[in-house]
């Protein structure tokens, strides 16, 4: 619940007669839960969507938390995976998600279900949904005039659009990867991997098998800085790959992940094939004036398992209720401080767990010797434990210091065992 | 008629303005993404009329600009070198001097090795395991598999584990010779300070040792082994440095924008 303070300052100018006016660019879940949010804070809220059917490529997984804090209904969910298998380059497999107990769950969504869901209850509470492209927007000429936004509305009936304008107040980016509203405010470049996928229908007993169950594949055949993977979709599986450092490769680290998993998805076939790009990190800049970026728009999906849809949805709602608090529920111009009070938020709350993601991935990404000691740690119950927690709940959860400090000793000894191999191996050839 | 330029992406990747590229209303809207395009915004506005279209494309027909690299050239900010430690694994930029992929080569196969782990019955002779051998055998087998990737199998899982090995083993064949050779090279050098210490200024090795600055150039010597064993690892400190604070910059980038352009402070409450 939004608690209001209101520290609106003496210089925001009260809105005479009219609401504040918020555009949300971008109806995926970053879009959908700000505009939510901003709808039932009482904002006159407009959401733009170029596709409302757009099914988006997507690993399309969902932690536990994000169904409790957005209330999703449990139909939505295509698969609730409880179980993980971590491959080594070398083939070591380990199963992960004993210590689940049977509550909990990674959900697998379609996005399009997701999407459209979130759009539908935005629209339910005020949002009006627009079914139309964003071009760009005209900057306000003093802090108190609105920003003319141009669009191409679509009516459903033609292909063809027709061009119309908007005058809104505040933008809330939350246009995704490629996002139009980040190259007006000139938010500046960001490094991001290539996710490549295909989704391959395979027979049915060979389907029971990933019944709730996903894979990671770790190599430097597979990827030389992700992992490739197997997520069980509605009824198909989506094998995929991603990398930063060497994407015009991509192709080659796909079919390398199809190998791996030759076993186990032979006889299937391909029925779809699609790609789109992952961001490493945030925008240089990701608030300007009156206009903020939320979601892969602003760059927030963690590093080493790549998550994006939780962080777009919470950065949406965050954002969201900054606008309400700083317009004290639509009666005040905002300014870029407010947006600003969201950024402070989320860098506070979500940096200790997006810099722990850094550091796994450095550590474990790096080479074959780490990713085997990363599969071979997995063994170890605390550390499923551990990791399940904070996926799952997205909260760094301190645990018993011994065991810490055992996990730690471990690891060190992982690695070690691990390099070592390698260097003796590098020895033998040189 | 304007020009379309697309950019060079694979057909997979979808941009969001490139699949209104194909729609013009009669009245000379629309957007174009024009070539010139990028030219005109530093001005702050895309202006869309009908006589900047011809310019616009007349601009891009007559100057061959360079095309835009599709979003697979595109590497984000930091590339080759650069890239190298930003993200991990610089093996991969050396990774395509090896064949990664055998299609159809041989599997990994050995006598010893018995339902995905190492039998270690075949290790032992006369009642003693021979762990070195053991160790040899798994660097073998990672090996072969890093330059023939296998498929992974359900039926016939691998669930061999380092540990098994026991961390004495690893000690006597990993640790220890290499602290002989640091040992060897510190006894040297310290003989060879402690005689030109001794020449220079008198003080015996005895002294050396008893005095503050003797103990504490000691300390540092020892650390500094312990840091630096190659010449290559100043540089890889040096690396790992930055690394480790790169995340945290490209986060903060956002606040350095607010240092520079202070916005008017309403009370911020968190």
């Amino acid at each position: 619940m939004v608690v209001v303070r209101i520290f609106a300052g003496m210089n925001s100018r009260k809105l005479e007669g009219r609401k504040l006016r918020v555009a949300v660019v971008g109806g995926g879940p970053a879009g959908g839960s700000a505009a939510e949010t901003l709808a039932k804070g009482g904002i006159e809220t407009f959401l733009f969507e170029r596709k409302l059917d757009n099914a988006k490529p997507c690993g399309g997984a969902i932690p536990l938390c994000m169904v409790g804090e957005f209330d999703l209904p449990q139909d939505i969910i295509d698969r609730k995976v409880t179980k993980m298998k971590m491959i080594s380059p070398s083939n070591v497999a380990v199963d992960v998600g004993r210590t689940l107990n049977e509550n909990e769950y990674i959900g697998m969504v379609r996005r399009e279900v997701l999407d459209s869901y979130m759009r539908d209850r935005a629209a339910s509470f005020g949002a009006q949904v627009i079914n139309g492209l964003y071009l760009r927007m005209e900057a306000p000429k003093d802090e108190d005039s609105p920003y003319v936004l141009h669009y191409t509305r679509y009516d459903g009936k033609s292909k063809v659009g027709t061009p119309s304008k908007l005058e809104v107040d505040a933008i809330v980016g939350a246009d995704g990867a490629n996002s139009r509203v980040a190259k007006d405010i000139d938010a500046g470049d960001y490094d991001y991997a290539i996710a490549f996928q295909e989704r391959i229908k395979i027979p049915d007993e060979k389907m029971a098998y990933y019944e709730n169950l996903a894979e990671m594949y770790v190599g430097a055949d597979v990827s030389p800085d992700f992992y490739g993977w197997v997520f069980p979709k509605c009824d198909h599986v989506a094998v995929g790959t991603g990398t930063v450092i060497d994407k015009p490769a991509i192709k080659k680290y796909q079919t390398a992940t199809r190998n791996r998993a030759k076993d186990k998805i032979e006889g299937g076939k391909i029925i779809r094939v699609e790609a789109h790009p992952i961001p490493e990190h945030p925008r240089p800049r990701r608030v300007k004036d009156r206009v903020a970026l939320v979601g892969d728009a602003a760059g927030y999906v963690t590093k080493c398992s790549g998550e994006g849809i939780y962080f777009a949805a919470k950065s949406g709602r965050m954002c969201a209720e900054a606008i309400v608090e700083g317009s004290a529920f639509g009666q005040r111009m905002i300014n870029e401080a407010d947006l600003r009070t969201y950024l402070r938020k989320w860098d506070n709350k979500y940096w200790p767990t997006y810099k722990v993601l850094d550091i796994l991935q450095k550590l474990f990404y790096r080479s074959n010797p780490a990713r085997e000691a990363f599969v071979e740690m997995c063994a170890d119950e605390y550390v499923q434990k551990m990791t399940f927690d904070s996926y799952l709940y997205k909260t760094v959860v301190p645990g018993n210091p011994l065991d810490d400090l055992k996990l730690a000793v471990n690891t060190i000894g992982s690695l070690v065992r691990a390099y070592a191999l390698r260097n003796e191996s590098l020895k033998a050839t040189a | 008629m304007a020009t379309l330029f697309q950019s060079a992406a694979s057909p997979l990747l979808h941009r969001s303005s490139s699949s209104c590229c194909s729609w013009l209303s009669a009245s000379g809207g629309g957007h174009l993404k024009l070539k010139g395009e990028d030219a005109v915004r530093r001005h702050g506005r895309l202006v869309v009329k009908a006589e900047d279209e011809r310019n616009g494309s007349a601009a891009g027909e007559v100057v061959a600009k360079p095309r835009k690299a599709s979003p697979l050239q595109r590497g984000g900010t930091l590339s080759g070198e650069e890239a190298e430690g930003k993200d991990p694994s610089p093996a991969a930029l050396l990774a395509n001097k090896k064949p990664l992929m055998s299609l159809g080569g041989g599997m990994f196969e050995d006598a010893r090795w018995k339902n995905g782990t190492w039998d270690i019955q075949q290790f032992t002779n006369s009642g003693r395991v021979d762990w070195d051998a053991v160790i040899d055998a798994e660097i073998a087998r990672r090996k072969w598999l890093e330059e023939n990737p296998e498929a992974s199998s359900n039926s016939d899982p691998v669930v061999f584990d380092t540990s098994t090995v026991p961390w004495w083993a690893w000690v006597k064949r990993f640790h220890l010779p290499e602290a002989e050779i640091l040992n060897g090279r510190a006894a040297m050098i310290g003989y060879f300070a402690a005689y030109l210490i001794d020449s220079a200024t008198g003080v015996g090795l005895v002294d050396q040792t008893n005095s503050f600055f003797g103990k504490l150039l000691l300390f540092i010597a020892v650390t500094g082994v312990l840091l630096i064993r190659k010449n290559e690892d100043a540089n890889n400190l040096k690396t790992l440095a930055s690394e480790w604070t790169f995340y945290d910059k490209q986060w903060q980038a956002t606040w350095k924008n607010e240092e520079q352009h202070p916005v008017s402070e309403k009370e911020i409450k968190l």
